[in-house]
């Protein structure tokens, strides 16, 4: 047996990965996929075994308000939430982002109403796409630990200062029993050094947060908190290399499955992403060249990464799991054709929409995805976003 | 397109009507048929801060700019102390209007304001107190405007008046008509230049020089705002009836009256701060204050 392979449910990993962050507070409302993360934390606060403030709040929306005073104060803040609560937060975020609060949250990603869903999709984060966090999404249980240690240390990083959103997938992720490889205490506390917010609230020294800003101060303002977002990129860069010295688990913006010579890409995002290199392998295995891309990290978007990483493909399909009502893509795939547009040459790109609201995407499926693309981009079918699976 | 859009700049206080100014101007030019907008300069409203209303009014065409007016054709200045903070003349064209409410001679006011463009006083205040009862001008200015630019006419503003004022609308028509009677005009100085003056000028930083999060690290950086801009009126002490109570000090609101430097016991208001609201004027029981118009 390997030293620290465990078996852990993605919720409880979750909150292990906070509690061996040393969170000082969490302030959280329960909310289906999410409660097992929080449930755990309480538990582990009530026991004795995470030294910690648990603030049972009455909303999301305190959730968000609470975590930024804690954060404020120079306190290490988790939270985690899930689809609805994800946007009853919606104000909040902005303001977490604009003040540099380095909270980090967990969202189990589920679908918005109505009707009424607890099952996965990613219409929450997308609706929560521009409110100025670091967003990052885990495809497994290892990775959903992982990245929420990173998430620390990344977002408390005195040049970066930001919110960090850590994206998994609810149920397919919080609820899935997997192996893990737990790090140690003594090692997550080397990588990842006590919190020190550098303007903290504090009577001896005060400092005021969230000033009101006018006209000729706002732009500006703007500005520096949209340079600071993407300048953050580096900081993720080297703390995953670090992570990856440490762990021997290596992450990276984007991220690449059977790309080379491939001349057909398919794009995911998420838990599926797995479940799609069984069709990439499935199809290779008949001649197909064919690969996968997934972006790790949606925010800041990986752009140079993303167009380096594309460059040699004919073909990209996008499969996003959430709609943008009335437009002409889904959210992801439209950031992939702004991405894509400056280049002179560039690949065409097929959308496909589905996993919605809790519906499975096998890897047959996957494979029809690919297929279905490749004979649309045949026929010069670009135009259309087309709803895999749907009964008609 | 021929520019055929008058435009004008009111300067005035919060509370003191200027957006009112604009509006109605506004409201009798669109009677009379033509194009007209009226919008203030949108921020927090606060009783005795500078700020601006805007206008354009256009007989030819529809007026599609939405932005500040940089370059007024007429400038209307509703209390004479923003002469001495504000640059008001900024950006106004040749042989344009210049509109001004102050207590001083029209002789007066053009050595220290007078350039290529028409000039107009009145002694809109004292209109103001005398058939109004308060001290805001805004209905009282329209009169020296139409006189001086004959931008409408001063029919038109009766309708919008009633309309805006009930009761009070007749007091208001009276004081507008008053103006306009009284307001004394000069012709533009073609050969003199603009004066030079200093104004403060405000220094906003690059996005660069930010903070994260634009947190504010100086403890009480509200001290550095000149509060004192805002007062059309200052407090006068006359000391031989002071009985050294304090209570000016215990009323004032903005915290800025202070023991006088090097006589034990009385109280002076610090000008950079006091916002002339007259609180301490109101409490005194001896009435050693008296409030003054700025001028």
């Amino acid at each position: 047996m390997v030293k620290n392979r465990v078996s852990m449910e993605g919720s409880l990993a979750v909150a292990e990965a906070a509690k061996l962050a040393r969170t000082d507070v969490v302030a959280a409302y329960p909310i289906t996929p999410q409660t097992h993360i929080v449930e755990r934390l309480a538990q582990l606060v009530a026991d004795g075994e995470l030294d910690a403030n648990y603030i049972p709040v009455e909303s999301e929306h305190s959730a968000m308000s609470a975590c930024l005073g804690s954060s404020a104060v120079g306190a290490r803040t988790f939270t985690a939430t899930a689809g609805q609560g994800l946007e009853l937060m919606h104000e909040v975020l902005f303001v977490a982002s604009s003040s540099r609060l380095p909270i980090v949250m967990v969202v189990a990603n589920r679908a918005l109403s109505g009707p009424l869903s607890v099952w996965g999709d990613h219409s929450d984060v997308m609706a929560a796409r521009d409110c100025g966090w670091i967003q990052i999404f885990a495809e497994n249980v290892q990775q959903a630990f992982d990245l929420v240690i990173c998430a620390f240390r990344i977002g408390e990083d005195p040049t970066v200062l930001f919110p960090v959103m850590v994206n998994i997938d609810g149920f397919h992720l919080s609820h899935v029993i997997e192996p893990l490889y737990l790090l140690c205490q003594e090692e997550v506390d080397k990588f990842l050094p006590p919190y020190k917010y550098p303007y903290a609230l504090n009577p001896d020294k005060p400092v005021s947060i969230g000033a009101f800003g006018m006209p000729n101060i706002y732009t500006e303002a703007k500005k520096s908190q949209d340079m600071a977002l993407r300048a953050s990129k580096n900081v993720i860069l080297k703390t995953w290399q670090e992570f990856g010295k440490l762990s021997g688990r290596n992450y990276l913006p984007v991220e690449t499955y059977k790309v080379e010579d491939a001349e057909v890409l398919l794009l995911t995002m998420g838990s599926f992403s797995e479940t799609a290199m069984i069709a990439i392998d499935a199809l290779r295995e008949r001649g197909e060249k064919v690969g996968l891309i997934r972006l790790r990290l949606w925010r800041p978007f990986p752009l140079e990464e993303f167009q380096k990483a594309v460059a040699k493909a004919k073909l990209i399909i996008v499969l996003d799991r959430a709609l943008s009502f009335g437009r002409p893509t889904g959210p992801v795939c439209s950031e992939v054709q702004a991405a894509l547009y400056p280049l002179k040459t560039k690949p065409e790109i097929v959308s496909f929409v589905g996993g919605l609201g809790g519906r499975d995407i096998s890897a047959a499926t996957f494979e029809n995805i690919i297929r279905n693309g490749m004979e649309k981009a045949k026929s010069g079918r670009f135009d259309e976003l087309e709803m895999i699976e749907v009964r008609q | 397109m021929k520019d055929t859009t008058i435009e004008i700049r009111w300067h005035g206080r919060g509370g003191q009507g200027a957006v009112t100014s604009a509006e109605l101007i506004a409201m009798a030019a669109i009677a009379e048929g033509e194009y007209a907008q009226a919008f203030p300069s949108f921020g927090p409203e606060r009783r005795g801060a500078p700020v601006l209303a805007f206008n354009r009014i256009d007989n030819a065409n529809p007026i599609r700019a939405r932005s500040s007016v940089i370059n007024p054709d007429i400038v209307a200045v509703l209390d004479p102390g923003l002469l001495y903070i504000t640059d008001v003349v900024s950006g106004l064209k040749q042989n344009g209007t210049l509109i001004v409410n102050s207590p001083k001679s029209l002789v007066d006011i053009k050595s220290e304001f007078g350039g290529p463009w028409k000039l107009a006083v009145v002694n809109a205040t004292a209109i103001a107190r005398e058939l109004l009862g308060v001290n805001i001008v805004n209905t009282t200015m329209l009169g020296a405007v139409v006189k001086a630019t004959g931008i409408i006419k001063m029919e038109s503003l009766v309708e919008p008046i009633e309309e805006r004022f009930g009761a009070r609308a007749k007091r208001n028509i009276d004081a507008c008509a008053k103006a306009y009677k009284e307001a004394e005009i000069a012709e533009p100085v073609a050969v003199r230049a603009r004066q030079k003056r200093e104004f403060q000028v405000e220094k906003w930083p690059a996005w660069q020089e930010l903070l994260p999060g634009c947190v504010v690290i100086e403890a009480g950086s509200a001290s550095q705002y000149r509060t004192g801009d805002w007062k059309s009126q200052h407090p006068e002490s006359d000391y031989s009836k002071c009985i050294k109570c304090g209570l000016c000090y215990i009323y004032c609101p903005e915290g800025c009256i202070v023991p006088k430097l090097g006589e034990e016991g009385f109280f002076e208001a610090d000008m950079y701060y006091c916002k002339g609201c007259g609180i301490c004027a109101q409490e005194c029981p001896k009435d050693v204050i008296t409030m003054v118009e700025e001028s």
